[in-house]
Order: structure tokens, then sequence, then C-alpha cells
């Protein structure tokens, strides 16, 4: 169990009028640190990878996806983007589609 | 980039917390500077003009401003975002602390009288209300574990990376500052008892260690986590100081005993009445001709209202409750309240001591006190402002 509190007592501030946006900018800035430690994770494995003979950062930049690849990435992506916009969506197809 | 911590209690954060706080302590950087440029360019065309036609005349006050500023989105944006980022500087430093947190307990122990610095805690000590009922700029954990280094642990954890680079790699550049200014600018003035009133966890005790040798350094805090983190802190730095668990408002040092009586960003966190108090204390503590001097923020009285409003941000949304009431005071007269003379009062600004060549500071100590927006405010032209008097 937890000793030390991650919060600080007392309620936080509202600083927009719109219910919900003050959560919103805390979620997108949890997002951009989680965002950021992935980053970095990458960038230092490359370098980890570099100085035990693999020149991965190099590799990387001049890789080419094999077209089954391709699709597997594009499949991907189109995943991604579904998810991002799953609310948008909702208001222009049937909920349960 | 978060400072790293160079003694023994320092934590080891796993390479993904380390990647956080250095996210942290970049999105603060550009809240502070860049963010912060932008919103008063965005009060100075847009926000002012409209205001002043709406009452027909400039701002007058910082209220003016800050009511103004309230509906302005940008605004929004840089308070919504300035306070995630303050709730993520602690954030990112507790789990990493809970989890070293009985090895740091042991570290703290072997290290602790290495320099020959004391410890004396006073359980039976009140904590003030100030202390107890609000978890001051948003640090969570004060009181989880008084009986560990944790607290002090947060502070210190937190401070290297809320510092964004602004207090020096050994986030002791506010008492560095204040030390070598005195010690520059009065060169005949030899302290040899030498009180820190507020010192948490010692960043700010250990430079007049540092700039008087000889002296004997003293600290006091309520709390008693942060005094056994500045015990141990101090013996891992090999630097020796006392550290007592005392109210700055009620001090048990008898009458003339100490030459000077610092404090560093601690007036704000008081009521008016209690740094009456405290003044008055150092008055007594004080010998005939010590210096009684605080860093803190600049008088709201010497600032336009916009800079006013921009400081006093921390009093509104960063859980400083008594941050302006503290800076809509007259500095000197707070001062008389505690005994000292209109005549011995003094007052300056300095640039940091440890970003720069001790002789250009040296020639610094010398410019007189210019006081603006950029005065005790975290950017890249910081000056510290300090304010205090010497006791006839």
């Amino acid at each position: 169990m937890s000793v030390l509190p991650l919060d600080a007592a007392g309620k936080r501030p509202a600083f927009f009028d719109e219910p919900g946006m003050d959560q919103l900018v805390s979620m997108m800035l949890e997002l951009a640190a989680e965002l950021w430690v992935v980053k970095e994770r990458v960038f230092v494995l490359e370098s980890v990878l570099g100085q035990q003979g693999m020149a991965a950062r190099d590799a990387v930049e001049a890789y080419v996806p094999t077209p089954e690849e391709q699709q597997t990435l594009a499949a991907m992506r189109a995943t991604m983007t579904a998810q991002l916009f799953r609310t948008l969506a909702r208001d222009h197809r049937p909920v349960n589609t | 980039m978060p400072m790293e911590l160079l003694h023994d209690l320092k934590v080891s954060h796993p390479q993904d917390t380390r990647a956080r706080q250095d996210f942290v302590s970049a999105l603060r950087g550009y809240v502070l500077n860049d963010m912060a440029a932008g919103m008063k360019q965005r009060y100075q065309q847009a926000v002012a003009p409209a205001l002043a036609q709406r009452l027909g005349r400039p701002a007058a006050t910082q209220d003016d401003v800050h009511d103004a500023m309230k509906g302005d989105l940008f605004f929004k944006f840089y308070s919504s975002v300035r306070y995630n980022a303050q709730e993520m500087v602690w954030r990112s430093v507790v789990p990493g602390i809970e989890a070293a947190l009985p090895e740091m307990q042991a570290r703290a122990v072997a290290v602790q009288d290495r320099a020959g610095g004391t410890l004396t805690l006073d359980p039976a000590l009140d904590l003030p209300e100030n202390v107890t009922e609000i978890d001051v700029h948003l640090m969570p954990g004060v009181h989880a574990a008084p009986d560990t280094p944790a607290a002090g642990a947060i502070y210190d954890n937190g401070l290297a990376v809320f510092s964004a680079g602004f207090m020096g790699r050994e986030l002791n550049d506010i008492g560095m500052s204040m030390a070598n200014y005195i010690a520059k600018k009065f060169p005949d003035f030899r302290p040899a008892d030498i009180l820190d009133a507020g010192c948490t966890v010692g960043h700010n005790t250990l430079a007049w260690a540092q700039t008087y040798p000889g002296a004997r350094v003293t600290g006091i805090d309520v709390a008693s986590s942060v005094l056994r983190y500045a015990h141990a802190r101090a013996g891992s730095l090999g630097i020796a100081a006392h550290f007592h668990q005392m109210d700055a408002t009620s001090l048990a040092f008898p009458d003339a005993s100490f030459d000077v009586v610092f404090s560093s960003m601690f007036l704000h966190e008081m009521s008016v009445k209690d740094i009456k108090r405290f003044f008055a204390e150092a008055h007594r503590v004080l010998r005939p001709g010590g210096l009684l001097v605080n860093m803190e923020l600049p008088p709201n009285q010497a600032l336009e209202p916009y800079d006013q409003f921009y400081l006093d941000w921390d009093c509104y949304y960063n859980a400083e409750p008594y941050y302006r009431a503290f800076r809509d005071q007259d500095y000197p007269l707070l001062t008389r309240a505690g005994g000292f003379a209109a005549e011995d009062y003094l007052q300056f600004t300095v640039p940091q001591y440890t970003y720069m060549e001790d002789s250009a500071f040296a020639e610094a100590v010398h410019r007189p006190a210019t006081i603006d927006g950029e005065t005790g405010r975290l950017s890249a032209s910081l000056q510290w402002f300090g304010f205090g008097a010497w006791k006839r």
C-alpha cells in the first residue's frame, strides 16, 4: 500500500467554462508525457543497439517495409485513426454496427 | 532537463520516469518562458485595449487585469497547462521516492554525521496551520511519513524537476546569490553565527556555510521530515550545519545570538501577522550590527498591474494563499514592525551567482536595485530580490 499521496489536498480550479475541458487538458498533457517517454525510450534503444554494433538508427532510416508489412501498417493506422475519432464516428453511423 | 541530485540521498528513478521528468521540466520551461511571453503580448495587444475601453481608463490594479484575463482563452490554456505541470512535477517523483524510502533512510543514517552537523527535533512542537492545512504549491505528502526523510526527498527531487534550470546546478542559486551579495557588498561584515529560518532541506542554508567558512550555520523548520533530509544531505555534502525543529515566530534561541537571520521563499508562506512576529524574533536574536535578510518576490507596489497579476498567479491557482497579502505589504514597514529602524532598511536585486563569473557578480552587486516584471520571476532574465534591515 502506498504511504505517500500523489494528489495535493484541495479542489482543483476550473479554468474553462465548458465542463470537461480542464480534464481534457490534463489528459492531453498526460498523453503527451507518455508519448515523450516512448520517444525517449526508442531513442535510447537505438543508441544502445548502436553501441552493441547494430546500427539500428541508420537501419531504421533506410528500412523499406515489405509489401506485406506495408499492408499490416496500413491496417494498424486505420485502426488507430478510427479509435481516435470513435466518438465523432458515433454521430454519423448507427451505434451498434 | 531536471537537475541530477549530487548527494547520497539521490533516488535512482527508472528510465521512463526520468524521461517523464525531462518532459515535465521542459513543459515548465515552455510555460514560464514562451507561453508567459505570449500571454503578456496578448494582454498588451488585445486584452488591455478592450479593458481600457470597457472601464473608460487603463487597468489600475491587478484585479482589473485578472478579471479581464479570466475570459481570455490564452490565459485559460496557460493556467491549465501550468497547473497540470505543477501536479506532474510531484507525480513524477513520488513513486520513485516511495520505492526507495527504506534504502534512503539507511543511507541517511550512514552519512548524516559525516560533516559534524547536528539535528535537534522537537516532537512537542505545535505545527502552524499554514503547514498542516495546506499542501503548499500543490506538493502532496508533507505529513505522510514524518519519521522518514520522505517529504524532504519529495521537495528536493520535485525542485530538481520544477526549477527547469532556474535554480542552479545544486538547486542552491538563491542562497549562493544572497550570501555572496552580502559578502561582496559588505566585505567588512564577517558573521560568525547565521540562522536560516524555514530552511526546508537546506539548499540555501549550506550556501552560507560555503560563503562564510568558519561561521556556525543553523537552519530551522517546523517539519521534521525535511529536517531529517536536510541533516543527511548536509552530511553527504560534507558541510556542517545544525538543524532544529522550531517555529520562526517563536525562536528558542537566546537574545543576541546571531549575526545574520536569513530566509528565502519563506515569508510568502505566512500570514502578515506571523511575518511581523518572525521579524520581531529576528530582531531579538540578532546581535547589534547583525542583519536580517530575506530573499522574496518583489512587492506589488513596485510593479505594473500586469506584472503584479502575473506573479500572484500562484496565490490564485497554486495553493499559495498568503502570497498576495504578503506582496501587497510595504516591506520597509514590515521590518519596522519587527523593531528595525526605518533608516536601517535594505533592499536589492541580484543576478544569479551560480550562472556567472565571480568577478562579474562582484561588479553587479554595486548596481542599484531595479525592480521590473522580470524580478523574482522564473524566466531567462531572472534577478533575485532581497530585503531586510540592519540591527543597531
